[in-house]
């Protein structure tokens, strides 16, 4: 068989050699003319172009041709048995087909079986297709390969030696070169290196090789010495941080912990899908009830290899453990029973307003509260009784969003705003005690008409309104308010002005003496402020241009100077010489609502970012002391101004915090704050809870309005 | 200019020059990572956390001093040594010359750990006081299989049993075994020597579990190396101090089966005796004599013919081991706990079953003054010796029963430890779930929650002190008379403490709701006077409705002085709080448990 193949690759590499070389004589020729003795003769052909014929080449021994011995079958190194049903079976080099040798018949087969024909094997050619034929050497060769023996005949794999080098002295040497002098004398160099080891080992750098036995008798580890036998007392290192101990184990790490220790499904099921780092314990607790059925613990190396890392990587610092009672953090506070009285509960619900109480003001002989609401009625409630006196629905789309007395006990003068609409109002309410600084014969409330009425007469008089009394020299004009008769059901019902702004107000401030007052409507930018004469139904604006969106504004209570609160400031101008005074920064987000404290030096101001600040004006622009206790944004701030120390806030929490505020008039001591009581009863509406607050002007009560509907007047 | 410049040749100062992190040390000293995690560990140098991280968080950080401890340090060239001579070796191998290779392997430079070990802990308090995790890992090592992989050698692990079994014998000998507690992870031991509570883990007496790739075995055998050699001074210290030799000689025939502990305990003995029978001998040693003149009383006559009798017994005589126990040598040194602890099982006899855990029997019995055998070759007594008063088995059913004494179940010699008192056996019998095992490390007064069983206990401990017996048919009925309870000394102080803030805030709300109803009462009475609206306020119904919510009332007034504290105080308050508020809902977690778990019980019952 190899040699089938080695017959097989020769024959296909000889055939495209000659091909090749078909190619090249080809176009050798196409240039020149046919040489005699060229291997090709030209022809015509048929259309009369020339034609080479090619004469066959003669696999002589010098051809380039190899020795392969006939053209064999070119289908390559496929089966046979591809061409089982066809006649043929291949392709010659020249395409042609390669027949199916003829098969002899059954006589023929016959006979060759009584006649076996020289080298018959009775194996087929594979290549040719025809019985494969061996000669006599070939089949030695084969014999000689299967027995594992030189394949060559005659090989001998033992030869006898040759002795070319040998001890024996010859008679003519091949080498005549006389023997050198080294041989004859002892080593220089070995000398010097035997002379230093032997002189290595007399200073006993070199020791002799000892068995190792000697050495081993004695065990390594055994110790046979104290080391602290002659051990002083002496203080620990300040730098030694001994490594802290594990916790040591609890009842619910016991092999058989009581019951109440062994989580339940879910917790067990919550244990599992948590991972190992999350989790709180490294082991289930579990009860295994004899010690006998008790598993070994498989994390106990990991554990202590967790350990070991611990020791060695993690860093370690000394902490003092916070052990500080919590009560001692706690400021000494003085006991609400000292400082009474402040308001502590409810004395009357005043139910009526449908929908939210906005806004409501005690009148300055704290008789009346006036309260406005969702509903567009402003109403005047009896403060001892609850009783409500007098309404009015001043407006049938618009909230009344604040209500505000005029100072002064010489008359009864609610302004309320709602809307655009600013309304004066001289309610007619019944008299319960008489007005002490009026007449006897004058009545209140004519005393209040003609105050309001007195202003119509005044314009008249002058009918082009001055402009040169603005603040910042800010010009009067007609078209910023308007002030008008109100329809005529409302004057029936004492409605006497209505004032009418280009926005909504939102914040109504009397200055003391009551001529003038502020209003405020954030929405209209420079418009927000306004500053309105009474006796003159006259309306300034102070400012041409205000930072910020305004938010209140208030007059300080002795002095010339007013206040603005926008969103994040509170600025103080001097009114009589028209200029900034100071710009205080809560450090609120959102001022809500702010207050002055009677004495002038001091304001509170609440934010709707839960905080109420107490600012000291001398002390500092900043706020003096932060409170952040509601939960909810702190809607409106008040002290009370008729002598007590208190304050109060109203937050959306529903609740009203009251505090004890004590102003020293001696600079250096600071003013003391101290929380009393938390009011709680206004319900929570839509996000709301208390959206006004203000103080009896005399007595220690305060008045709330709620977001449920109901003002609530709070008592001692 | 960069933020921080720092002008050249200008000093670094505070954090910056104090503290160097990691891969700067690992330079400084030119070493590898795996050198200088062995160097630190073998010192017991550790990172340090500066107040300003100079370098960024993410950094190790060590202080330089301990850097300059570490560069002084001599190992660290017998490290390079070592390092420079496995070169040798590894090129003796591969020159294929294994006879030079085994040659200069046993001559390989080595070091020993004396010095460090006398560095570290200058005082034995300070080697006690470390003592725990070095006796845990000993004894892990000690129940560990030798592993070619993981270069756990044999000679290790043998060398960790002896240290584990030498020094449970210096415990057991002493009585200074304190608390004991079989947890799922192992068994706890707490011993109290010098003062110093040492507190270590054992595992269970079962095949280890090797966790895979997690555990760097080479961290854990270079811990190994320095514990191996602490606990082995530690030891000889510790044998010196109560004379006997160190380290002890042990019967090879006691050691082939298994029993080094009861082996150690006889050699214990036979030092003893030796020391009693022959003070000249023992005189040669000068601080020994010293001792024997401090004890000051002369062996009598008849003990002293005991001991010789003794002496001359073989080996493996009961008597020997009676002798053990009675035989302590400075009686008047101990404390009250020690006294106790040797009387706790004093005149017992105990029998282990094959069942039983063996080496922690065999160290806690007679650390508490009790006399124990096993079953099993090298026994001192049989199971069929009659004087045994206590059989510890544990399994299902017992066979063969000796009327003579008790069988109980292990648990019971462990809760007996950690009670201080011979609890009844009742519930502890063979084939019985015995009580929950309490662990005896938990302060209940701080845990605020006392499982029940732990009561009982208390009760039984109450009752042994003053002699009074359990009134039969007492349960836990009886423990909701708070002052009795108190008087017995039953419910702790915590839970009065508590008792007695409850009555003093209902005091306050009942006080302050009473104030307000007086204001209420003969608050000003205001004109009613007539009006024509409908509308009038609701006076009537205000009272109910605005009646305070009591709790909120409280809470408010609370709140109150929270209202002006400063945000740092408030918030350190509130953590507080929520720490307290934790530690409350975990116990008021395990209550509800047990209250279910009860009414489970009892709608099973029914």
């Amino acid at each position: 068989m190899v040699e089938a193949h080695g017959i097989r690759h020769t024959r296909r590499a000889a055939s495209q050699t000659s091909a090749i070389q078909e190619t090249l004589c080809s176009v050798a020729s196409s240039r020149s003319t046919p040489e005699p003795g060229a291997p090709f003769e030209v022809t015509e052909d048929a259309n009369g172009n020339p034609r080479y014929i090619y004469k066959d080449i003669d696999p002589v021994y010098d051809s380039d041709d190899s020795d392969a011995p006939n053209p064999g079958n070119t289908i390559g190194d496929i089966p046979l048995s591809f061409y089982d049903s066809y006649p043929h079976i291949g392709y010659d080099i020249n395409g042609r087909k390669i027949m199916r040798p003829a098969k002899g018949a059954a006589l023929d087969a016959l006979l060759d079986s009584i006649e076996v024909p020289k080298g018959w094997t009775g194996l087929t050619d594979p290549a040719t297709g025809k019985p494969l034929q061996l000669t006599e050497e070939e089949l030695d060769v084969l014999k000689r390969l299967t027995r594992n023996e030189a394949p060559e005949d005659g090989y001998d794999p033992y030869p006898d030696m040759v002795e070319y080098f040998s001890g024996k002295l010859e008679q003519m040497p091949l080498s005549a070169a006389p023997e050198p002098k080294r041989r004859f004398i002892p080593s220089k160099h070995e000398a010097k290196r035997v002379m230093k080891i032997v002189k290595a080992i007399r200073e006993g750098r070199i020791q002799p090789y000892r068995p190792p036995e000697d050495i081993e008798d004695e065990d390594f580890d055994v110790k046979r010495y104290d080391i602290w036998h002659d051990e002083t007392p002496r203080a620990d290192h300040v730098m030694n941080i001994p490594a802290p101990k594990l916790p040591p184990p609890g009842y619910e790490e016991s092999y058989h912990p009581p019951p109440e220790y062994i989580p339940d499904e879910a917790e067990l099921k919550a244990w599992l899908e948590q991972d190992e780092e999350d989790r709180e314990r490294d082991f289930l607790p579990r009860d295994h009830g004899a010690l006998r059925k008790t598993p070994g613990y498989e994390r106990f190396v990991k554990d202590r290899f967790e350990r070991s890392l611990d020791l060695y990587l993690a860093p370690r610092v000394r902490r003092s453990k916070l052990n500080i009672d919590p009560e001692s953090l706690l400021p000494k506070l003085p006991s609400p029973e000292e400082l009474r009285p402040f308001p502590s509960h409810v004395d009357a619900i005043l139910r009526g307003h449908q929908g939210r109480v906005r806004s409501l003001a005690f009148h300055p002989r704290g008789e009346y509260i006036a309260s406005g609401g969702d509903d567009g009625t402003v109403r005047v409630w009896y403060t001892p009784s609850g009783y409500q006196l007098w309404q009015a629905r001043i407006s049938d789309q618009d909230p009344v969003s604040a209500v505000q007395w005029r100072p002064g006990t010489d008359a009864l003068v609610l302004s309320c705003a709602a809307g655009e609409n600013v309304f004066l109002i001289a309610p007619k309410l019944p008299i319960f005690s008489p007005f002490s600084t009026l007449d006897d014969q004058v009545d209140p409330i004519t005393a209040s008409r003609d105050l309001l009425n007195a202003g119509w007469q005044a314009r008249s008089s002058s009918p082009t309104p001055n402009a040169s009394n603005g603040l910042t020299g800010a010009t009067t004009k007609e078209a910023t308010a308007t002030w008008a008769r109100p329809p005529l059901k409302l004057q029936a019902q004492g409605v006497l002005i209505q004032l009418t702004l280009k926005t909504a107000v939102k914040v109504i401030s009397w200055h003391r003496r009551g001529d003038y007052f502020a209003t405020v409507s954030p929405a209209g930018q420079s418009n927000s402020v306004a500053i309105h004469t009474l006796s003159k139904h006259m309306t300034q604006l102070p400012f041409r241009r205000l930072k910020g969106l305004a938010q209140s504004c208030q007059f300080h209570p002795t002095r010339p100077i007013f206040f603005v609160a926008t969103q994040r400031m509170i600025r103080s101008y001097d009114l009589s010489r028209q200029e900034l005074l100071k710009t205080l920064q809560p450090g609120a987000r959102w001022i809500s609502s702010f207050d002055v404290h009677p004495g002038g030096d001091n304001l509170i101001v609440g934010s709707y970012d839960k905080r109420l600040l107490w600012m000291d004006l001398d002390l500092s622009t900043r706020p003096y002391k932060t409170l952040r206790y509601h939960p909810r944004a702190i809607r409106a701030v008040r002290f009370h101004h008729g002598g007590y120390p208190l304050f109060a806030d109203a937050s959306d929490d529903g609740s009203l915090q009251i505090f004890h505020g004590k102003v020293v008039g001696d600079l250096m001591e600071n003013a003391s704050i101290v929380p009393l009581k938390v009011l709680r009863g206004h319900k929570v509406e839509g996000g709301l809870g208390v959206l006004d607050v203000d103080w009896h002007p005399q007595e220690p009560w305060c008045a709330s309005a709620g977001a449920d509907g109901t003002v609530r007047v709070w008592i001692p | 200019m960069p933020k921080h410049y720092r002008p050249a040749g200008k000093k670094k100062e505070g954090n910056a020059a104090k503290y160097i992190t990691r891969s700067q040390a690992v330079k400084h000293l030119q070493v590898n990572l795996p050198v200088f995690r062995k160097l630190s560990i073998l010192k017991g140098i550790f990172p340090r956390e500066p107040k300003k991280k100079v370098k960024g968080n993410h950094h190790t950080y060590y202080h330089v001093k301990d850097i300059a401890f570490l560069q002084h340090e001599r190992l660290l060239e017998i490290f390079r040594d070592i390092r420079a001579y496995e070169k040798k070796i590894k090129k003796a191998e591969s020159k294929k010359n294994p006879d030079l290779a085994d040659r200069l392997r046993t001559r390989a430079p080595s070091y020993k750990l004396d010095r460090i070990i006398c560095e570290r802990y200058p005082k034995f308090v300070d080697a006690l006081r470390d003592l725990d995790d070095c006796l845990t890992m000993v004894h892990l090592f000690a129940a560990l299989p030798a592993l070619e992989k993981e270069k756990i050698a044999v000679k290790r692990i043998h060398n960790c049993r002896r240290l584990s079994h030498e020094w449970q014998a210096f415990i057991s000998r002493t009585h200074k075994l304190r608390k004991v507690f079989i947890s799922v992870k192992g068994i706890y031991y707490q011993a109290e020597v010098e003062g110093q509570k040492i507190t270590w883990l054992t595992p269970h007496a079962l095949q280890q579990v090797f966790p895979g790739d997690d555990v760097d075995f080479n961290v854990m055998l270079t811990f190994v190396e320095v514990y191996e050699t602490l606990l082995a001074f530690i030891n000889y210290h510790l044998y010196h101090s109560i004379d006997v030799k160190y380290p002890p000689i042990l019967d090879p025939r006691l050691e082939a089966l298994a029993s080094d502990l009861y082996a150690l305990s006889r050699y214990f003995d036979a030092n003893a005796k030796q020391s009693v029978v022959n003070p000249e001998a023992s005189s040669l040693s000068g601080s020994e004599q010293v001792e024997t003149q401090q004890n000051g009383i002369p062996p009598d006559e008849s003990e002293l013919r005991l001991a010789q009798l003794q002496h001359q017994l073989p080996s493996n005589e009961p008597g020997a081991l009676m002798r053990l126990v009675e035989d302590v040598a400075d009686e008047d040194q101990e404390d009250e706990d020690t006294k106790a602890c040797k009387k706790l099982f004093k005149n017992m006899k105990f029998f282990l079953s094959r069942e039983a855990p063996r080496e922690s029997l065999l160290f806690i019995i007679p650390a508490f003054g009790g006399i124990v055998s096993w079953e099993g070759e090298g026994a001192p007594y049989k199971e069929a010796d009659q004087s045994i008063t206590h059989q510890i088995v544990d399994r299902p059913t017992q066979g063969h029963i000796f009327l003579s004494r008790e069988y109980v179940q292990p648990q019971w010699v462990y809760d007996c430890v950690n009670a201080r008192i011979i609890l009844p056996t009742e519930d502890y019998m063979v084939g019985r779930v015995p009580p929950p095992h309490l662990s005896p490390f938990v302060d209940n007064e701080a845990e605020g929650y006392i499982p029940e069983y732990a009561e009982t206990i208390k009760r039984l401990q109450a009752h042994a002190r003053n002699e009074v017996l359990p009134l039969p048919g007492e349960g836990t009925e009886d423990l909701e008379d708070p002052h009795k309870l108190l008087v017995e000394g039953i419910i702790d102080r915590a839970e009065a403490n508590e008792a007695a803030e409850r009555r003093r805030k209902m005091r306050i709300e009942q006080k302050q709701y009473l104030n307000e109803l007086k204001l209420e009462v003969d608050g000003v009475q205001y004109p009613s006077t007539a009006s024509d609206n409908k509308q009038s306020s609701s006076k009537e119904t205000q009272a109910r409705e605005s009646e305070p919510d009591l709790q909120q009332i409280v809470q408010d007034h609370a709140n109150r002085s929270m209202v002006v504290m400063s945000c740092r105080n408030r918030e350190l308050v509130e953590a507080m709080q929520i720490g307290k508020k934790r530690d409350l809902d975990g116990v008021e977690h395990l209550k509800k448990r047990k209250r279910k778990l009860e009414e489970a019980q009892k709608s099973g019952n029914n």
